[in-house]
């Protein structure tokens, strides 16, 4: 597969212990990669290197084959971004800014940026330093996404939107990649970066701890379900029986259990036995695949 | 007890937009959700009932008292953190803190250092330089060093990272357990998941919904769906059940069935399911934000397009 963004063994060090350290990360066409980590953990440093705002200490970053440092103003003009702080330049309004744009891309056709605008419900024409955050972040989005590159990288796009346009621009993603587009976007919503990537990168202390393909999340050979029993002895007298508990509140009558899937049509034949009160499942989530590694130690 | 009190208030700013007619109290201990989106009338509600405004009809009340003329003998019962924080500029955030501590009149440092340590607050440098979430968290030791028993939170973890989140949200809970009266305007649903007694979903400036969280966590209500190992035994457990009052078979695709069922007949769902074969069994889980999301579909497309300016 050919690997569009390709980040080699970079170090950017900040002194005390702040920055990114040998950071490996390949970004494959058509793929759509998240990216999550506290704040601090080196998540917009990386992103801003793969944009050649930083220049690396060490190691190498190649966007389609071009040098993220030497190339960058080359870059910029084939790639979507939005920044993870907004600063816009001195224009008198929305409209003006994303005309600017549009030139600097070379895009003519303004038919598609329409579209976002529609989409995301923003109104252009208002003035750019006097728009709330919410209307701030969309203008940078539909800047970002106008002339409809191949490459978007997009710093934590989703900061002050509201959930119905969190909605709209989710759906916009989701059609950007249906469209065979590399995406490579950091969030701090777990769940946004569940219902729109291939796979999703932890990022903690400046170190990738963690690659992970949501597919082996959600095609996991186990799962867990909460089993309540309505009386003591079901109970108890299920839990002689040869299952996995992973957490017991006798206080309620209730089990965890994690089992194959295979064994689920078992489970409730053995489970006829008893009365149960109700059976819930422990849904195995993106969170609580970094949790877990957490808590494990697995992660700094 | 009731320490917050809106009742049939109703404040118009015309072309729509405004709240109407809303209601609602919110008991001491109790952490209420305030839930919706950007311009639904969240703020709005909160201005008033801080006193800010005047409502066009109705009554916005904090511990019994109308607060648009009794803004100054509550004021001190009361922490507000704003939505859009905007700190005074020309000071450092020691200043800032200590001209805060003076107007609330707070004589021991002892809390204020409490949440400076629990929310890493450096308060070094000017505010002006200050990142948005540094910001955020001075305005969170400004709004709760005096340890006030209200709490009225708008939107107070954006800005924030996912560890401060958390920080934060333990907070609430805490401050809970003393006994805070707290109203949490937000539209992150992890957070309003996971603090809130009561939720009000509101939608263009009326209250759609109210509900106590657990209801919608703790469901008797469930949907299931069931992956039989064959079309086969999928028609024969249909032909058996299909007639069923025990539960509902709402859809099939494919080999899947989604079945509804109430905990109560759950015992014989098992059984059913114990005499067909199945390849997996899976629950799907109503989230508050698929509970709010129900409320907002049907608009979920609005607008025109708007015309780019000929300049």
């Amino acid at each position: 597969m050919e690997k569009v963004i390709e980040i080699k063994d970079v170090t950017k060090d900040f002194g005390n212990g702040r920055g990114i350290f040998d950071i490996d990360l390949s970004i494959y066409k058509g793929e759509m990669l998240g990216f999550i980590g506290p704040n601090g953990a080196g998540k917009t440093t990386t992103i801003r290197t793969i944009m050649g705002f930083i220049k690396p200490d060490k190691g190498s970053i190649t966007v389609k084959g071009m040098d993220a440092w030497k190339d960058s103003a080359r870059i910029k003009q084939f790639v979507g971004y939005v920044p993870g702080e907004i600063g816009f330049p001195d224009y008198k309004s929305g409209t003006d800014f994303l005309k600017a744009i549009a030139e600097f891309k070379g895009v003519k056709d303004l038919s598609y940026a329409n579209y976002l605008i529609e989409k995301l419900q923003l109104d252009p024409s208002a003035n750019l330093k006097r728009m709330s955050k919410g209307m701030k972040q969309k203008t940078a989005i539909v800047a970002s996404l106008l002339a409809d590159n191949d490459i978007i990288i997009l710093d934590e796009p989703t900061t002050g939107l509201d959930p119905l346009m969190r909605v709209s621009f989710l759906d916009i993603i989701k059609a950007e990649k249906a469209k065979g587009k590399t995406i490579f976007m950091s969030s701090h919503v777990y769940e946004e970066l569940e219902k729109t990537c291939d796979r999703v990168a932890l990022i903690n202390n400046g170190r990738i701890v963690d690659v992970v393909k949501l597919d082996d999340i959600k095609n996991r050979k186990v799962t867990d379900f909460k089993i309540e029993f309505t009386n003591r002895d079901d109970y108890l007298n299920f839990k002689r029986l040869n299952y996995q508990i992973i957490r017991d509140q006798e206080t309620y009558n209730q089990v965890t259990i994690t089992i194959e899937k295979d064994r689920i049509k078992m489970l409730f034949n053995d489970l006829t036995n008893y009365q149960v009160k109700f059976i819930a499942e422990i849904k195995y989530t993106l969170e609580r695949h970094f949790n877990e590694l957490i808590k494990r130690g697995e992660v700094i | 007890m009731i320490k917050i009190e809106v009742e049939h208030f109703t404040k118009d700013y015309g072309f729509g937009r405004g709240v109407f007619d809303i209601s609602f109290q919110i008991h001491e201990g109790e952490v209420y959700g305030f839930l919706g989106p950007n311009g639904a009338g969240k703020s709005t509600t909160i201005r008033h009932l801080l006193g800010f405004s005047k409502p066009d009809k109705g009554h916005t009340r904090i511990l019994g008292m109308e607060t648009f003329t009794n803004y100054d003998k509550f004021m001190d019962k009361i922490g507000y953190l704003p939505g859009e924080i905007a700190l005074p500029e020309g000071l450092t955030g020691y200043e800032f803190i200590e001209m805060i501590k003076e107007l609330k009149r707070v004589k021991d440092d002892k809390y204020i250092k409490y949440l400076c340590d629990l929310f890493e607050v450096d308060p070094t440098g000017e505010t002006k330089r200050m990142s948005l979430g540094m910001k955020r968290k001075l305005a969170i030791v400004a709004a709760f060093m005096n340890d006030p028993e209200i709490l009225i939170l708008d939107e107070p973890t954006s800005g924030l990272d996912l560890k401060m989140q958390q920080v934060f949200i333990d907070f609430i809970k805490e401050e809970k357990e003393r006994g805070k009266t707290i109203l949490l305007s937000s539209h992150i649903f992890s957070e309003v998941d996971a603090t809130c007694d009561r939720i009000a979903i509101i939608k263009e400036g009326k209250i759609v919904a109210e509900f106590y969280a657990t209801d919608l966590k703790h469901s008797k209500n469930k949907n299931y769906e069931v992956e039989f190992s064959s079309l086969d035994d999928l028609h024969v457990f249909r032909n058996l059940y299909e007639k069923s009052d025990k539960f509902t078979i709402i859809n099939q695709e494919d080999n899947h069935l989604l079945i509804n069922i109430n905990d109560e007949n759950i015992n014989y769902l098992i059984k059913a399911l114990s005499h067909v074969h199945f390849r997996s069994f899976s629950q799907l889980k109503e989230t508050l934000e698929d509970y709010f999301m129900k409320y907002y579909k049907e608009d979920r497309d609005f607008g025109g397009a708007i015309q780019w300016k000929k300049s």
